[in-house]
C-alpha cells in the first residue's frame, strides 16, 4: 500500500519537476515551472516588451507635454525656440551621449535588480500589483484630483526650467525619463525604490554641480524643484507601498498613541504652561502643523510642516521659561505634541521622508534636526514604559488597561476623547478657557440683571417722584391753606407811633455866602 | 560615511552635543554661538540646533551643532541623534562624578556605533567651581587618552576654553574629511554611501556608483 502511493507520488512529481516547455531539463516552481534556460528566455521576452511599452509611454508623454508647453506659450515662444534652436543644438549634442548613457545604465541596472528579485520571490510580486490597479480604477475622482495636482506641478516645473534655458530642457528630459523608468519598477521593494531615487538625486546634483561650477545655492534651488516634480509624480506609487509593512506600523502607532491618552504634561516633565493663553495657542498651532504633514506630497514640504511645528513648540517654551529652549526641553514637548495630535500615518511619513528626501537636507540642515527629533519621539512612544514616565509598573498597567486614570491637580484625564465619565473636570486648556469664559459670562449676566433692576426701580422712582411731590404739595397746601386776608390800605405812616418822636423834617436852608 | 560635503571648498560638519541634564550643554553652545551667558537678551528662540560659520586656514566650514536630550529616559534614542555625525562633544560637570560616568557610557556607545570616524571631545565644564571639583584632572585626561578622545576644560560662565574647543574639533574633523577624500581619490571605494562630494567631469561618464552595490545585495 505504502509502496504504491509512494510510486504514484514519484510519478506525479516527475512530470511536475520537468520543464513545462518540454526541453527535458528540470523545471522549478519559482520560475513558473520552467527550467532556468527557458525561464530566462521567457522572462527576457516579457521584459523586452515591457521596455518597449515604457518607451512608447515615454514618447507619448513627451509629445503631450511638448504640445502643452507649445500651446501654453503660444507663437511667441515657438518663434523663440526656432530662433534659438541652432544655438541649443551643439550644447545638446555634447550632453546627449551622456544622457543616453545614463538612461541605458539605469535600464541595465533595473533589469539586473528585477531579475534578481524575480528569481527569489516571483509569485508574491504579482498579486499586490493587480491590487493597485484595481484600487486605481475604483477611485476615479481621487485619481482625477491627483492628476490635476500633478499637472499643476508639471507646469510649475516647466516654468521654472524655462528660466534655465538650455540645461533646463536637459533636466526636464532626464526627470521625465526617470519617472517613466520608475513606473516600470512598481513591484520593487521600498529600499530599492529609495536607492533608485537617491541615485538619481546624486547624479543630478553632480551634473548640476559641474554645470554651475560649484555654486551650491543654484544647485540646491534646482534640486528642490527636481525633488518637487518627481516626488509629486511618484508619490502614489512609492508612499506606503504594499511591499512594506508601513501600513501595519502606522496602525500600531496610532493604536499605541490612543492607548496612551492618559499621559499628562506633568508626567513628561514638559516645560510648557498651557494656562498661558499664548502658550496654548502655540500648542494648538504645533498640533495643526504636525497633522498637516500627511497632506503634503513632497518630502521637503513634509519637512516644512515638522519645522513649523517645532518653531511653535520653541515659542511656547520660550514664553513659559523665558529662555531659549534646549533639547532637554524640546524633545519632551515634541513627544507631548505627537501624543496629543496622533498624526495620521506617522510611520509611513517618516519612512517616506527618509527614503525619498534629498539627503543633503536631511543630514545637516535645521529641517534634518527637527526630523530626527520626530523620529526620536516616535521611537520613544513606541518603547514607552512605566520607567520613562516615572511611574510604578502597576500604575502604568492600570492606566494602560483603562482601570484608572491619573488624577493630578484634582483633575481627570487630559483628553476630551477620554471623557466617557461625565463628571470629568477637564484640565484641557481649551475646556478650562471655555469654563472660565462661561463663568465670566454668567457673572456678567447677573450683573446686568442687577443693573436692570436698579434701572427699573429708578424708572419707578422717577414716575412716582412727581406724584409724591404733588401729594406733598397738596398736603402742605391743605395743612396751611392759603388765606387771603382783606388788605387795609392805609397811609404808610399810619401805624407808626414813633412818628411823633421824630425830629421835624429838615428844611432847606439857604446860606448866603 | 557622510563626511562633510566638499562642494567647492566648503565643509559641512555635524556635531552632536551629549551630556547629562544640567552639565551646561546649552550654556556652552550659547556662549559659543551668541557669546552670552544666562542673559535675558539672548535672541535665538532655541538653543537645540545652532549653526556657526567658520573660516579655518582659508577653508569655509559650516558647523551644525545638534543638542541632544540628556535625560536618562531618552538615553536609548542616542543612536538616532548621532548617526552620520562628524564630531561629538561629551560634556560633564567637574563637580558631578555621575555626569562623568555618563560620558564614559556614551563614549563606549559612540565607538561601537560609529567606530573611529567620529572625533570625540570630552569636556569638563564649570571650572569656575574648581573648589568643588569631584572629577580629578588626571583621571579625566588619562581616560580621554585611553579612548582616543581629546580632553578640554571649559567654563561657559567665564568664557574659558570654549573657542579653543570648537576650533580644535573643526581642525580635527577637517583632517578626517581630507583623509577620507584621499582614500576616495585613490578610486578604491566608490560605494553608494559616498553621496555628495564626488566631482564629476562633464564629458566623462562617471563610473556607476550604485550598480555594483545593488547587484551585490
Amino acid at each position: 500500500m505504502s509502496q504504491r502511493t509512494e510510486r504514484r507520488g514519484i510519478h506525479v512529481d516527475q512530470s511536475d519537476l520537468l520543464c513545462k516547455k518540454g526541453c527535458g531539463y528540470y523545471g522549478n516552481a519559482a520560475w513558473q515551472g520552467l527550467c532556468s534556460k527557458c525561464w530566462r528566455e521567457e522572462y527576457q521576452r516579457v521584459r523586452q516588451k515591457q521596455i518597449q511599452d515604457d518607451w512608447a509611454l515615454a514618447e507619448k508623454l513627451q509629445r503631450e507635454e511638448e504640445a502643452a508647453y507649445a500651446s501654453s506659450h503660444g507663437a511667441q515662444t515657438q518663434s523663440h525656440t526656432q530662433s534659438t534652436a541652432p544655438q541649443t543644438h551643439p550644447g545638446h549634442t555634447s550632453l546627449g551621449p551622456f544622457s543616453k548613457f545614463e538612461e541605458k545604465k539605469t535600464n541595465e541596472k533595473t533589469r539586473k535588480v528585477t531579475t534578481v528579485k524575480k528569481f527569489f520571490s516571483p509569485s508574491s510580486r504579482t498579486a499586490p500589483k493587480k491590487e493597485t490597479q484595481e484600487v486605481r480604477t475604483t477611485s476615479p475622482s481621487l485619481s482625477r484630483h491627483a492628476s490635476f495636482e500633478t499637472d499643476q506641478v508639471s507646469k510649475d516645473f516647466v516654468d521654472f526650467l524655462k528660466n534655465l534655458q538650455k540645461p533646463g530642457r536637459e533636466i526636464h528630459k532626464q526627470c521625465r525619463a526617470f519617472i517613466v523608468n520608475m513606473s516600470g519598477k512598481k513591484d520593487l521593494g521600498a529600499d530599492e525604490l529609495s536607492e533608485c531615487v537617491q541615485d538619481f538625486y546624486q547624479s543630478m546634483a553632480d551634473r548640476l554641480m559641474s554645470h554651475y561650477k560649484g555654486s551650491s545655492e543654484s544647485v540646491e534651488q534646482v534640486m528642490d524643484q527636481v525633488e518637487k516634480y518627481i516626488m509629486t509624480r511618484l508619490y502614489k506609487s512609492v508612499f506606503c507601498p504594499e511591499t512594506t509593512d508601513d501600513e501595519k506600523k502606522d496602525l500600531a502607532t496610532q493604536k499605541r498613541i490612543r492607548a496612551l491618552h492618559w499621559v499628562t504634561i506633568q508626567m513628561l516633565c514638559v516645560s510648557m504652561d498651557e494656562e498661558i493663553p499664548e502658550v496654548s495657542e502655540n500648542v494648538v498651532k504645533a498640533i495643526t502643523d504636525i497633522i498637516e504633514m500627511d497632506s503634503k506630497r513632497v518630502p521637503r514640504d513634509k519637512l516644512g510642516c515638522i519645522t513649523r511645528c517645532s518653531k511653535h513648540i520653541f515659542s511656547a517654551i520660550r514664553i513659559t521659561k523665558n529662555e531659549p529652549a534646549s533639547a532637554d526641553d524640546f524633545l519632551p514637548a515634541l513627544i507631548y505634541i505627537v501624543l496629543k495630535a496622533n498624526p495620521p500615518r506617522l510611520q509611513s511619513n517618516i519612512q517616506y521622508i527618509t527614503r525619498f528626501c534629498n539627503p543633503s537636507r536631511l543630514m545637516t540642515g535645521e529641517d534634518g534636526y527637527y526630523f530626527t527629533n520626530l523620529c526620536c519621539a516616535a521611537a520613544f512612544i513606541e518603547k514607552l514604559d512605566a520607567q520613562s514616565l516615572n511611574l510604578s509598573p502597576e500604575e502604568f498597567e492600570r492606566y494602560m488597561s483603562g482601570q484608572a486614570s491619573p488624577r493630578i491637580n484634582s483633575s481627570d484625564a487630559d483628553w476630551p476623547g477620554a471623557g466617557q465619565t461625565p463628571d470629568v473636570v477637564a484640565t484641557n486648556p481649551v475646556l478650562a478657557q471655555l469654563n472660565h469664559n462661561l463663568e465670566l459670562l454668567s457673572s456678567l449676566n447677573s450683573r446686568q440683571e442687577t443693573v436692570m433692576e436698579a434701572a427699573q426701580s429708578l424708572q419707578a422712582d422717577l414716575l412716582s417722584w412727581p406724584q409724591a411731590v404733588k401729594r406733598e404739595v397738596q398736603e402742605i397746601l391743605e395743612k396751611y391753606p392759603l388765606q387771603i386776608l382783606p388788605r387795609t390800605v392805609s397811609a404808610i405812616d399810619a401805624n407808626n407811633m414813633d412818628n411823633e418822636n421824630l425830629p421835624p423834617p429838615l428844611t432847606p436852608q439857604v446860606f448866603a455866602g | 560615511m557622510a563626511a562633510g560635503g566638499t562642494g567647492g571648498k566648503t565643509y559641512s560638519f555635524k556635531v552632536v552635543l551629549l551630556g547629562e541634564g544640567c552639565v551646561g550643554k546649552t550654556s556652552l553652545v550659547l556662549r559659543y554661538c551668541e557669546n552670552k551667558f544666562n542673559d535675558k537678551h539672548i535672541t535665538t528662540l532655541q538653543a537645540s540646533f545652532l549653526t556657526k560659520k567658520l573660516n579655518i586656514t582659508g577653508k569655509r566650514v559650516n558647523l551644525a551643532i545638534w543638542d541632544t536630550a540628556g535625560q536618562e529616559r531618552f538615553h536609548a534614542l542616542g543612536p538616532i541623534y548621532y548617526r552620520d555625525s562628524n564630531g561629538a562633544i561629551l560634556v560633564y560637570d567637574i563637580t558631578d562624578e555621575d555626569s562623568f560616568q555618563k560620558v564614559k557610557n556614551w563614549v563606549k556607545e559612540l565607538r561601537k556605533m560609529l567606530g573611529n570616524e567620529i572625533c570625540l571631545c570630552i569636556v569638563g565644564n564649570k571650572i569656575d567651581l574648581d573648589k568643588d571639583r569631584h572629577v580629578s584632572v588626571e583621571e579625566a585626561e588619562s581616560y580621554a587618552e585611553s579612548v582616543g578622545a581629546k580632553h578640554y576644560h571649559t567654563s561657559a560662565k567665564l568664557n574659558k576654553g570654549i573657542e579653543e574647543l570648537f576650533l580644535d574639533l573643526c581642525k580635527r574633523m577637517m583632517e578626517t574629511a581630507q583623509a577620507d577624500e584621499r582614500l576616495k581619490g585613490n578610486g578604491a571605494s566608490q560605494s553608494a554611501s559616498s553621496r555628495r562630494g564626488v566631482q564629476i567631469v562633464d564629458d566623462e561618464p562617471q563610473a556607476t556608483p550604485a550598480g555594483g552595490c545593488c547587484s551585490s545585495g
